[in-house]
């Protein structure tokens, strides 16, 4: 039997910053789903995988390349920006991303 | 005069007879959504203005062109609905979700840009479980989508609106995606037939991800032929997308107007796995099930007992790769280029992928990702050795029928316990069909065939013939 496995509440604060999702007074029960998860496919360990690779792409394709021209699909600038909210000066304005920047608009 | 009841085979052979025209066609069908959507709530965006001019186009090169432009076009002036993460160019895609209401796409997805060459019209967008997250359409942001045979239940999902669109002859046929059981629950709880291909036999380009590596568009409609007729149209390389394969797209229709061969299945080889019929089920689903198998036995098909891998752990297996997945592909909606901010996430969206967060992290990958995907490598090759002896696998398409509105929320994974049946072919990129079997208490059964990657053709022959001597699809909910 493994040892049953604790998503804790300081856990989900740690996940939830790394996946950048607000969960505001709903840690426990992200703990309680998370604990409750992991433990049901802990059964995967009932499964023998020694020696056995991973399968990441199933129809076994590798190193697809593509032949120039690419598409005649391409999309104009006006199209690439229809649906930006804060435009400056003809770019893309976002959030600093440097520490005391994060919070300043454009 | 209900055109909009009529199938895909049906419709272009009135077109191309002229017994009636696109634009009746599609004036049925919206008709008919609005007379019933404002109860059932299948769509999310109806475009009928646009419709009706689409309709009115294929109407005038019917008139100019005559039987001759069906082979240009063959889904010329066939109106249908899509599922709302395709991105269409113009129309706004919201995947369901709050993060992307509002959101006009500026180019088209592969599938409906071939829809549209082919001549096929939309009728709008439908609802699903947003960004795909669910099976039974209630988790969308914006609002649940009735069963239409119980509107006390759910339709399943996450196709539902696309499921239900059609079970309600809203349109003539639809257009779901699944990463496992997404189109094939619904169209069970629904009754109508959904075919998931093979992954990478259609293309994913402008297709809202959900788990890449699953991830296959397809089709809902109200017969195995009709989905023939769609796969014809969707399938194949792509360029935009390089995880299309290149195996050679085949003619999938093949039905014969007259067949008097009595036993249209003979020399194929079905697999019962003992395993899919073992686990829990609704009672008097599993003699439904049965009753299918001795249909196709009928046919000339040979029912052959093969062992698959307990089920179960596909449950586990998908639930950490569809979350690691999920993590990843939802990392880009940061609201600066298009959409709503991070803030609108709803609580599915955040619990797959912070979960996915979880088991990708450093110290936890190779407990939990890499182990899935070991365990997948075994899940293949267990449906490998099964296929050296049988051509298809039947099984139930679901646990149970239809459940109430609220059910899903009873379970951590309880999308994950009611795709449980259709995890291990989706985990290992074959293929699969749903196809009504029988009612149970007044709710659809459904039977899945699973077939060889790439094998469409075998599976919607079965499907088909199977469909010529039984009439469940055929049945039609009574509307309020």
């Amino acid at each position: 039997m493994t040892k049953r496995i604790e998503i804790t509440k300081e856990e989900v604060i740690k996940i939830s910053k790394l996946a950048k999702m607000n969960v505001d007074g709903e840690e426990e029960r992200f703990a309680k789903l998370f604990t409750d998860t992991l433990n049901k496919i802990e059964i995967l360990n009932e499964l023998n995988t020694e020696n056995i690779e991973e399968t990441f792409q199933v129809t076994g394709l590798k190193n697809v390349y593509q032949e120039e021209p690419i598409d005649n699909r391409k999309l104009t600038k006006e199209e690439v920006f229809q649906n930006v909210k804060d435009k400056v000066k003809g770019l893309i304005s976002t959030k600093g991303v440097f520490s005391g920047e994060e919070n300043n608009e454009s | 005069m209900n055109l909009n009841k009529l199938t895909i085979d049906e419709c272009i052979k009135g077109l191309k007879k002229k017994e009636f025209t696109s634009r009746e066609i599609t004036q049925d069908c919206l008709d008919q959504i609005s007379k019933y959507d404002s109860q059932i709530h299948a769509f999310i965006t109806v475009c009928g203005e646009r419709a009706i001019k689409e309709s009115e186009k294929a109407d005038e090169i019917i008139k100019k062109e005559g039987e001759q432009a069906f082979i240009r076009k063959p889904l010329l002036g066939i109106p249908y609905a899509c599922k709302d993460n395709y991105s269409t160019r113009g129309i706004e895609t919201t995947a369901g979700s709050e993060v992307l209401k509002g959101y006009i796409p500026p180019y088209e997805s592969t599938v409906t840009q071939r829809i549209m060459n082919a001549g096929g019209i939309l009728l709008g967008k439908t609802n699903m479980d947003a960004f795909a997250h669910g099976s039974s359409t209630e988790t969308s942001d914006f609002f649940k989508t009735k069963n239409a045979w119980n509107y006390d239940r759910v339709p399943g999902g996450s196709s539902g609106g696309s499921a239900v669109a059609v079970s309600a002859d809203m349109c003539i046929f639809s257009i779901g995606s699944e990463t496992a059981g997404s189109i094939r629950l619904p169209a069970s709880w629904c009754g109508v037939t959904g075919l998931k291909p093979t992954y990478g036999r259609v293309s994913r380009y402008g297709l809202i991800a959900m788990a890449s590596s699953t991830d296959s568009p397809g089709p809902l409609a109200k017969n195995a032929e009709d989905c023939s007729y769609i796969l014809n149209i969707i399938a194949g390389k792509d360029s935009c997308d390089a995880t299309t394969s290149t195996v050679s797209v085949e003619n999938y229709i093949s039905f014969n107007e007259k067949n008097d061969n009595s036993k249209p299945l003979k020399g194929i080889r079905i697999g019962k796995p003992l395993s899919y019929f073992n686990i829990d089920m609704e009672e008097g689903y599993k003699e439904k099930v049965n009753e299918s198998l001795k249909v196709f036995s009928d046919l000339g098909a040979e029912i052959i007992d093969i062992d698959l891998l307990d089920p179960k752990y596909s449950i586990a297996v998908y639930t950490i790769i569809q979350r690691s997945e999920v993590s990843s592909n939802l990392g880009r909606y940061d609201g600066i280029r298009y959409g709503q901010g991070r803030d609108k996430f709803g609580f599915e969206a955040k619990k797959r992928a912070m979960l996915g967060t979880y088991t990708l992290s450093a110290g936890y990958y190779d407990a939990y990702y890499a182990k899935a995907q070991k365990v997948r490598t075994l899940i293949i090759n267990n449906f490998k050795e099964c296929f050296n002896k049988v051509d298809l696998i039947i099984g139930p398409s679901t646990p149970c029928t239809a459940m109430k509105f609220g059910e899903s929320d009873k379970s951590s994974m309880f999308g994950e316990l009611m795709d449980v049946l259709a995890e291990p072919s989706s985990i290992a990129g074959l293929c699969g069909i749903s196809i009504p079997c029988g009612f149970l208490n007044n709710l659809p059964v459904g039977v899945q065939l699973i077939g060889r990657m790439f094998e469409e053709k075998q599976l919607l022959y079965s499907a088909g013939e199977y469909q010529r001597v039984v009439n469940y699809h055929k049945e039609r909910p009574k509307l309020k």
